[in-house]
């Protein structure tokens, strides 16, 4: 078959924006995904051994992190992506009953031009942030519960806080151990936030798609942004690779 | 300085200690000796609160256990601990494991607490390696960087959780030597150990703890060459 690269050429500024706005999903889905993930993840090896806040703990936090986890990856993304848009989306910020307007928090104009401006960007960083906390909080809590318990007792036999104990002595080992799965994890969100497109998140995806629709050809599209996708996963992983290498310094000797 | 009553101690159904009572004076080094699975060293945990205890109290340096006022983090402060797998941390170099804690908990200024770090690796001879790794060390002297990372918080007593037990013999020496001079300098210690050789030289007293419960204490001498006990006599014909 004969390709049509013109389809490619006409639109390249489309592209561009697209990549762009990929590599911003992306950076910031990655940088919320992971505090949501740690966050999820402390509380999920929230525990204590005293009375009432073993089981405020054990009821109040472990569980229903539990539950969200297993909801979130229990469901489609794309799936997540859509019930965020329509649904918690409208509940938030809907310029006429949204809770953030009702509550008087954001005016009536900007609702309205944030919704329209960034209404699908908002709501792709949202579902995917919501759906990667589930899995790195999974990595936080493996990554925390290979760390000897040793660690953690020493710390506290010096009489380290337990917040200081896990800031300055379990996180650094843990996070060492997490960045490869870490990595992985970044590189998933990188190839998901094309399901972005699917609300109109003006991506690379999206670029291929709008452009394929206007020629109605769409093998070059697609097998433009196979490969830009390609690009950026595999610097991606060159670059986890490379963080490894340094933080691995320390105890390879 | 340490008092404890009736100390129980139950994981699930396994009733660990049963009941010890004893006091501990200032300046006291006392060896806590018996057979694996006594207790002893769960009895060494309950003293800085690593292990929470069934019932009975405990007192250390004026704070109460079990009792919600006291802050477990200060009675820590005052109390010291080495463990047997010494516990170094792994990513920090030797003067970083040392001035972690005074800096964190005490908000010690950085400059003093390296020039604190610096004599107390001065005394347990290993100042050439300020700067390594644990994993670059020997046992022996992880465990003496151990013992310099305790002190680091001036503690008011000792506790050492067989020390050298996860040491090769040859090691043994050097930890035990560096536990000889703090005893000589008027450390109050409490060391759950195999080694009888320091139990009976460098001990004030010496506790037979069997069965969760102290069987026998006295001096030294006493233990190791008059036992009443049966236990004790059983256990010491084993290990002499």
């Amino acid at each position: 078959m004969a390709f049509n690269w013109q389809i490619v050429e006409e639109y390249t500024p489309l592209f561009i924006e697209g990549a762009k706005t990929t590599v911003q999903c992306t950076i910031i889905c990655v940088i919320l995904g992971t505090l949501w993930g740690l966050t999820l993840g402390i509380g999920r090896t929230a525990s204590t051994k005293y009375g009432l806040w073993k089981w405020v703990l054990y009821y109040g936090v472990q569980w229903p992190v539990k539950i969200y986890v297993s909801a979130f990856r229990g469901t489609p993304l794309f799936v997540q992506i859509m019930v965020v848009h329509y649904v918690l989306m409208p509940f938030f910020l809907n310029p006429r009953d949204g809770l953030l307007v009702s509550d008087n928090l954001i005016s009536v104009a900007t609702a309205r031009y944030w919704r329209s401006e960034y209404g699908a960007f908002i709501s792709c960083v949202t579902a995917i942030t919501l759906n990667a906390g589930a899995y790195i909080s999974e990595i936080f809590r493996a990554g925390i519960e290979s760390i000897d318990k040793g660690q953690m007792e020493a710390a506290r036999s010096l009489g380290m806080s337990y917040g200081s104990t896990m800031r300055k002595v379990i996180l650094p080992q843990a996070f060492k151990r997490m960045l490869p799965p870490l990595g992985n994890n970044a590189i998933a969100i990188l190839k998901d936030s094309s399901l972005g497109a699917a609300i109109g998140l003006a991506d690379l995806a999206f670029a291929a798609r709008t452009s394929g629709a206007a020629y109605g050809s769409y093998s070059e599209p697609y097998i433009v942004i196979s490969i830009v996708y390609w690009v950026m996963t595999f610097s991606l992983s060159l670059l986890v690779k490379y963080l490894e290498k340094r933080l691995g310094k320390s105890d390879s000797h | 300085m340490i008092h404890i009553k009736n100390l129980q101690k139950q994981f699930g159904t396994i009733h660990v200690l049963r009941g010890i009572s004893c006091d501990i004076q200032e300046k006291e080094v006392i060896s806590i000796i018996g057979p694996s699975g006594s207790g002893k060293s769960t009895f060494l945990r309950c003293i800085n609160g690593l292990e929470d205890i069934t019932s009975g109290e405990i007192e250390v340096n004026g704070f109460k256990l079990p009792d919600a006022k006291t802050n477990i983090n200060q009675l820590r402060e005052s109390v010291g601990m080495v463990f047997q797998r010494f516990n170094l941390f792994p990513h920090m170099t030797v003067l970083q494991n040392l001035i972690l804690a005074p800096m964190d908990v005490k908000k010690m200024p950085k400059n003093e607490a390296i020039t604190k770090a610096e004599g107390l690796l001065v005394k347990v001879g290993l100042i050439d390696k300020i700067d390594a790794y644990p994993n670059q060390l020997s046992g022996g002297q992880q465990q003496r960087v151990a013992i310099a990372r305790a002190l680091m918080m001036d503690p008011k007593v000792m506790l050492f959780d067989e020390p050298t037990s996860a040491l090769d013999p040859e090691l043994v020496g050097e930890v035990l030597a560096v536990m000889k001079s703090l005893a000589q300098e008027g450390m109050t210690m409490v060391v759950v150990t195999h080694e009888m050789g320091f139990a009976r030289e460098m001990s004030t007293r010496v506790i037979f703890i069997d069965q969760g419960i102290i069987q026998e204490q006295g001096s030294p001498e006493q233990i190791f060459t008059r036992p009443q006990n049966e236990r004790t006599q059983l256990f010491l014909s084993k290990v002499l």
